[in-house]
């Protein structure tokens, strides 16, 4: 077996400039792919903080009632004791801050012009603790002082059919706890531009106390723990499941990724991507590398006849192109993995920008992440690509006529 | 093998082979007969079926007609996997070419029938140092063929043709490419070989050289036996021992084959 593995590494090398080429080739897709998957797996990871630190959160915690029906009254699926429980959460490892918030709709009117909002209302300095901060198109955050006027933030879209700007006012229309109609007056003090239109045509967003006492009730809808790193969410949520287990109210908790619809559906887009960019780096190898190995089929062929004729199995003939190709695969994906790796270095410190994506400002820096997964399935994908490519080659070589090969010129 | 039958039988053999929309016949009711041990050439112009008289008996072709016995098996009867069997264990082969695997070195390619019949590593090293040694190659056991002159290239294919005890060497034009100095050291090679070792030989050759030292030569013409001669005068039968050229390590005769 020794013997043999060597006659393939050394047929490997024999025609050393066709070689490069091929590894250059078989290399040049690994890094492809490698470069493509470490874009796509930095802009996954991109996407994931940034809609973590949007608001989402790593965990969120709700009643189970609110997944099981609809709200009869406003919050009366929300969270009681809210406080003790956040109290509780927040003795573990790992958890860098909770936000309490309520989500609530209403009607909003400038005396002119009335309209329906999507109700958001936070706690701004647990909010700014854990790094969620609206991005504002006009004006300022939320403040954080009792008394005075009551504080909103309202999406672009609604600052645009309402015709009003931070300093005018709102009234707000909203059903209580118990059912009744009730009424604050806001003050706007700035415009939110979330990145999503039909989110910035009802955006409004108000404290918690501010909500409270629209809504009549002092529960939340929801506790939203943020972690010091996305990577030990699943940790956190293990050890925070049995804990919210004995407590009066039966509560849930999800991880961001249960949340994050935008983000799965743009993993998933970019991952069908990435399969399809790996099926024609595969087709390409496979295809040029079957005609590779039938030309060094055919010029060895009086080699294959002489060994045939010397009582060599047939299946050994086949084994060898199929073993030629697979090294010829392994070194392809060496190259590969070490100039993909290379290149992406090269790329990360050449400080190349992106255009800004969609609902932000700012370019996005060219960034390539080194992923081990990417660089084994790479080099699987054309090691088994040249192994298949060598399937022709070898049955062909293996079915030689002995007289016929015995005398190619 | 039954003696009275001899180690090769030619029994009406024909090859017939396509050409456009007829055919040629290359072999046409050859009949032969070859005892264990014998120094047999086959002569011959181009084109008189020699390499396909050879071809058929080396079990690498198979005949329009007639039947071919080697060592009492009839090989027209044989499938693939059976034929190849016979060839690995009874049949050594030189080619006028020398066919050698050019990423071996020469102790590999000499080890190459020992490797494809599974024998193990230590057996396998010391028949390859014999072969060599028998062929006055020691010293260039780890050199590559194109590091070889044509006449070491013949004799590593010589050494490979005998290392796993064939019955039979089948040479094609085996001084074909060689001059005359390598051509006479081969044929001597090959002579001693036969007659030390009891090697049987067969060779198609139309090469005078070769045919002084040949006891036996069958003449094919237009794929038909026309002679079959003995000679007793053959001066090989008086040969001395193998003379190694000067070039490389000294060598002096060869050494005895352990086979």
């Amino acid at each position: 077996m020794g013997k043999f593995l060597l006659l393939a590494f050394r047929n490997v090398f024999r025609n050393r400039r066709r070689t490069i080429m091929t590894l250059i080739m078989v290399g040049g897709g690994v890094a492809g792919l490698l470069l493509v998957g470490g874009f796509f797996a930095r802009m996954f990871w991109g996407l994931r903080e940034q809609t973590i630190n949007d608001g989402l959160g790593h965990i969120q915690i709700f009643t189970a009632e609110h997944f099981n029906r609809e709200e009869k009254h406003v919050l009366d699926t929300g969270i009681e004791n809210w406080g003790q429980i956040a109290a509780t959460v927040s003795t573990g490892g790992h958890v860098r801050g909770i936000a309490p918030r309520i989500e609530f709709n209403g009607m909003l009117s400038n005396g002119v012009k009335s309209g329906v909002f999507m109700g958001s209302a936070v706690d701004p300095v647990a909010e700014s603790s854990l790094g969620f901060t609206p991005r504002l198109a006009a004006g300022r955050d939320l403040d954080t002082k009792q008394g005075g006027e009551i504080e909103a933030l309202i999406g672009a879209g609604v600052a645009h059919s309402m015709n009003v700007k931070p300093g005018d006012g709102l009234t707000l229309l909203a059903v209580t706890a118990d059912g009744a109609l009730n009424g604050i007056d806001v003050e706007i003090v700035g415009v939110v531009n979330t990145g999503f239109k039909e989110m910035d045509d009802r955006y409004l967003r108000i404290t918690l106390p501010s909500a409270q006492r629209l809504l009549q009730s002092d529960r939340v809808t929801n506790l939203v723990v943020g972690l010091d790193n996305t990577d030990n969410t699943d940790q956190v949520a293990a050890r925070l499941a049995p804990q919210l287990n004995g407590l009066p109210q039966q509560l849930v908790l999800k991880k961001w990724i249960d949340l994050a619809a935008y983000y799965k559906q743009v993993r998933s887009l970019f991952s069908t991507i990435f399969v399809f960019l790996g099926a024609i780096v595969f087709f390409m190898v496979l295809m040029s590398s079957v005609n590779t190995l039938l030309m060094a089929m055919f010029e060895r062929t009086r080699e294959i006849g002489t060994m045939l004729a010397m009582g060599t199995p047939r299946s050994w003939i086949m084994a060898l192109f199929v073993l030629e190709a697979t090294l010829l695969g392994v070194l392809g994906a060496i190259v590969g993995v070490a100039g993909g790796n290379l290149i992406g270095f090269l790329l990360n410190h050449a400080g190349l920008h992106l255009p800004p994506p969609p609902g932000t400002t700012s370019p996005m820096l060219f960034q390539v992440l080194h992923v081990p997964s990417l660089m084994i399935g790479s080099s699987i994908l054309v090691i088994v690509s040249l192994a298949m490519a060598a399937i022709l080659p070898a049955i062909r070589a293996s079915r030689l006529q002995i007289a016929e090969a015995l005398a190619h010129v | 093998m039954n003696e009275s039958s001899g180690l090769i039988q030619v029994e009406a053999v024909s090859r017939r082979f396509p050409l456009d929309h007829s055919y040629v016949n290359a072999l046409d009711n050859v009949n032969l007969r070859v005892a264990a041990g014998e120094f047999l050439a086959i002569a011959g112009p181009s084109g008189s079926g020699k390499s396909t008289l050879l071809n058929l008996i080396g079990c690498i072709d198979k005949p329009t007609s007639g039947r071919i016995l080697i060592d009492g098996v009839d090989t027209s009867t044989l499938t693939s996997a059976p034929m190849t069997a016979l060839r690995r264990r009874k049949i050594g082969f030189v080619f006028q070419t020398f066919n050698l695997i050019p990423v071996f070195t020469a102790a590999e390619n000499v080890e190459f029938p020992l490797l494809v019949q599974g024998i193990g590593a230590r057996e396998r090293r010391e028949r390859v140092a014999d072969a060599l040694e028998s062929v006055g190659l020691s010293a260039r056991a780890r050199h590559r063929p194109d590091l070889l002159s044509g006449g070491e290239r013949q004799r590593v294919a010589v050494a490979r043709a005998i290392v796993h005890r064939p019955a039979l060497v089948l040479a094609d034009e085996p001084t074909a490419n060689l001059d005359t100095l390598n051509a006479t050291q081969l044929i001597d090679l090959m002579r001693d070989l036969n007659q030390r070792l009891g090697l049987t030989f067969l060779f198609s050759t139309h090469d005078a050289r070769l045919l002084e030292h040949t006891p036996r030569i069958v003449r094919l013409t237009d794929g038909r036996v026309t002679s079959d001669t003995h000679n007793a005068e053959t001066p090989g039968a008086a040969i001395p021992p193998f003379q190694i050229p000067s070039e490389g390590a000294s060598h002096g005769q060869i050494s005895a084959l352990s086979l």
